[in-house]
């Protein structure tokens, strides 16, 4: 039950919202959706919100319900959504009835080329350019699943406990993606890349160091002392966060 | 002055991450340092005070090997009576008479305890004792310190981490450090299943200051313990003999059922030792414990000649003034330049930090260029002094200390971070 629910947040919050980043960096996924205007509504009984504006070749991720959705995407459980993102149920259509031929084959599209990023194989990871969009991405998902964790996932919230307040950084060198995680009064949330002043710093030496990371190719204590990845101020904050991100597998693995 | 340089050793680890986990694993892995680039990985020598590494580079030692170097490197004493030993029998096919004497040496030594048990690392022990406790009391529950430190066991370490089940954590219960109340209360929750109570003397959590025990906590928590029918633990790896030869809890004025020593029993050689009162001696020989080589005698012969020149030299009260001398002249230096020097703890082994910069950034900054100079300090554990830290050392540590100020002052005053 409750690894149905936490799986259904981080396919929402995590990976489909996603979408956003995969649009902004990868010019294939902007031209799939230049023309697009349309407000995607996802939502489970019970359960998590999304929705997902297409507008003037852009793409915005907001979380909870939108006021005015063009379509709306129902799943009666977190299972059934978790069974969509498997590629094995469908969604119950409320709304956008006339927009089921761009839901079954439009959308699709963008959704597979997500995948391709996020399950990529060894030789799609040996390009440079495939490379920095899988770490952009891997980053994206790595930080909002950071915060659902910390929140939804039991033994999350133990591992967040521990985890001073203040702002962490995570950073790709040297001019790389960066994105922050906010710890505010007992509440977590994703916070603006470089953030000026923050509690505690993680970076990478550069994005093929950070791929293998995140790829599950390297041994981080051993990056650590080499200098490929460093790490400075709050560390119990750095600490939290990866015994975090080392939960992630057991849901999106 | 040049700072140093690490090539051989990152010559070394290069190598070691091809055949070692982690390259070094455990707690004295190089990515514990901040930043690791200024700071060594493998040492080639060591003499009192000082180590020098696979570069040549000079350190003084400010974390004397974590805790067992509390003579100082190569103290002849200890190392003659180890090697006479070794030469004589060290592992054999039955107990050494060394053990014997060790044991009546601390029985002697230690107050209220009457027996005593050798294992060989700290957390050999401290697991022994909740199976005491445990056996003891017919009851499954532990009771622990949030952030206490009793070794890598997966009920010791914190759930979540790689390895360690829900499970391992079932019978653990850990509240707040200086909290009588908080241990009231899960007695109430738990009654008549609380086992045991470990904690170590005074608090010494990883990347936090230490806290010391308010006024009457130790005696709160023993008649709590008393009353409830609950094992008392001490954890004294850490503490033990750098307080009072007689046991940290002599110095705090307690008395516990069990007591566990490590790290300053032998300097540096491998042993460790659980005490316990008359009351529990029947109940630690029903618990069968043992291995491979903790029947070694030659750690039992340097444990004896440890102690014996710790109390010779009256080593924690020499250790507390040197602490006292040291650290206060640090934090002096540190107001010289307009900085906050904190140091907690008991002064043998403090946790000192600066203050300045909520981050602790800067203060991983001057440990840093303080290392890269020759004084080795750890950023994010308290640090130890041992009797071979005279006032030449001192004198050495302060000037050393002088010039990493003015370097993170001088990068300071240009908007940027040394190290």
């Amino acid at each position: 039950m409750e690894y149905q629910r936490v799986k259904a947040n981080l396919n929402l919050h995590a990976v489909l919202r996603n979408l956003e980043t995969l649009v902004a960096c990868d010019d294939k996924a902007a031209e799939l959706i230049k023309s697009w205007e349309v407000t995607l509504q996802f939502s489970v009984l019970r359960g998590p919100a999304l929705y997902l504006e297409f507008q003037n070749g852009r793409c915005r991720a907001g979380e909870g319900v939108h006021h005015a959705p063009d379509v709306r995407l129902f799943f009666l459980s977190a299972r059934h959504l978790n069974r969509m993102m498997d590629g094995k149920a469908s969604p119950i259509p409320l709304k956008g009835f006339t927009r089921l031929s761009f839901l079954t084959k439009e959308f699709p599209k963008l959704t597979d080329r997500l995948e391709y990023f996020l399950k990529p194989d060894e030789a799609l990871l040996a390009d440079d350019a495939f490379c920095e969009i899988n770490t952009r991405l891997n980053l994206g998902v790595a930080a909002y699943a950071v915060r659902e964790l910390a929140t939804t996932d039991s033994m999350g919230r133990l591992n967040a406990a521990s985890m001073p307040e203040g702002t962490l950084s995570i950073r790709v060198l040297p001019n790389g993606p960066s994105v922050s995680i906010v710890k505010e009064n007992g509440g977590y949330a994703v916070g603006k890349p470089n953030p000026e002043n923050p509690m505690a710093v993680m970076s990478f030496r550069d994005m093929g160091v950070a791929n293998d990371l995140m790829n599950g190719k390297c041994d981080a204590f051993a990056a650590l002392a080499k200098g490929d990845v460093s790490m400075k101020g709050k560390i119990p904050m750095i600490e939290a966060v990866n015994l975090l991100m080392d939960r992630i597998p057991h849901y999106l693995g | 002055m040049d700072t140093y340089r690490y090539a051989q050793s990152q010559a070394l680890f290069d190598r070691a991450v091809k055949v070692i986990p982690c390259g070094v694993p455990g707690h004295m892995s190089p990515a514990v340092n901040i930043p690791p680039s200024a700071y060594p990985i493998y040492a080639a020598r060591s003499e009192g005070a000082r180590f020098w590494d696979v570069d040549g580079n000079e350190f003084i030692d400010y974390m004397c090997g974590y805790g067992p170097m509390i003579l100082g490197y190569g103290n002849p004493v200890v190392d003659e009576a180890a090697q006479r030993q070794s030469w004589e029998a060290d592992l054999t096919m039955c107990a050494s008479p060394k053990m014997v004497e060790l044991a009546e040496f601390l029985v002697d030594m230690v107050g209220s305890m009457a027996w005593a048990f050798f294992a060989k690392n700290g957390g050999d022990v401290t697991n022994y004792a909740t199976m005491v406790a445990r056996s003891a009391t017919g009851r499954k529950k532990m009771v622990a310190i949030k952030g206490g430190y009793h070794g890598v066991a997966p009920w010791m370490q914190a759930l979540g981490h790689p390895g360690v089940l829900a499970e391992d954590h079932a019978h653990t219960l850990r509240i707040p450090w200086n909290d009588v109340g908080a241990f009231e209360q899960v007695i109430a929750e738990h009654p008549g299943d609380v086992a045991g109570f470990i904690a170590t003397p005074y608090h010494v959590p990883t990347f936090y200051d230490s806290e010391l025990p308010e006024a009457g906590y130790w005696q709160k928590i023993e008649a709590l313990c008393r009353k409830e029918g609950i094992v008392l633990i001490l954890d004294d790896i850490r503490h033990g003999f750098r307080l009072n030869m007689q046991g940290s809890h002599v110095h705090y004025g307690f008395t516990p059922d069990l007591v566990c020593y490590c790290k300053a029993l032998a300097n540096g050689y491998p042993i460790s030792a659980l005490m316990g009162t008359d009351t529990m001696k029947n109940e630690a020989a029903k618990v069968f414990y043992t291995g491979s080589y903790w029947y070694q005698a030659m750690p039992m012969a340097a444990a004896l000649a440890c102690l014996g020149e710790l109390k010779r030299l009256e080593a924690p009260e020499w250790l507390l003034k040197q602490g006292g001398n040291l650290f206060g002249k640090m934090e002096t230096l540190a107001a010289g330049y307009g900085f906050h020097l904190k140091v907690t703890g008991e002064l043998s082994m403090p946790n000192v930090r600066l203050t300045d910069d909520p981050s602790g950034m800067l203060h991983q900054a001057w440990c840093a260029e303080c290392t890269k100079r020759g004084v080795f300090l750890a950023s994010h554990h308290n640090w130890f002094v041992s009797t071979a830290h005279d006032e030449e050392v001192v004198a050495r540590t302060l000037e050393i200390c002088d010039e990493a100020f003015q370097v993170i002052k001088e990068a300071a005053a240009q908007g940027r971070q040394a190290s």
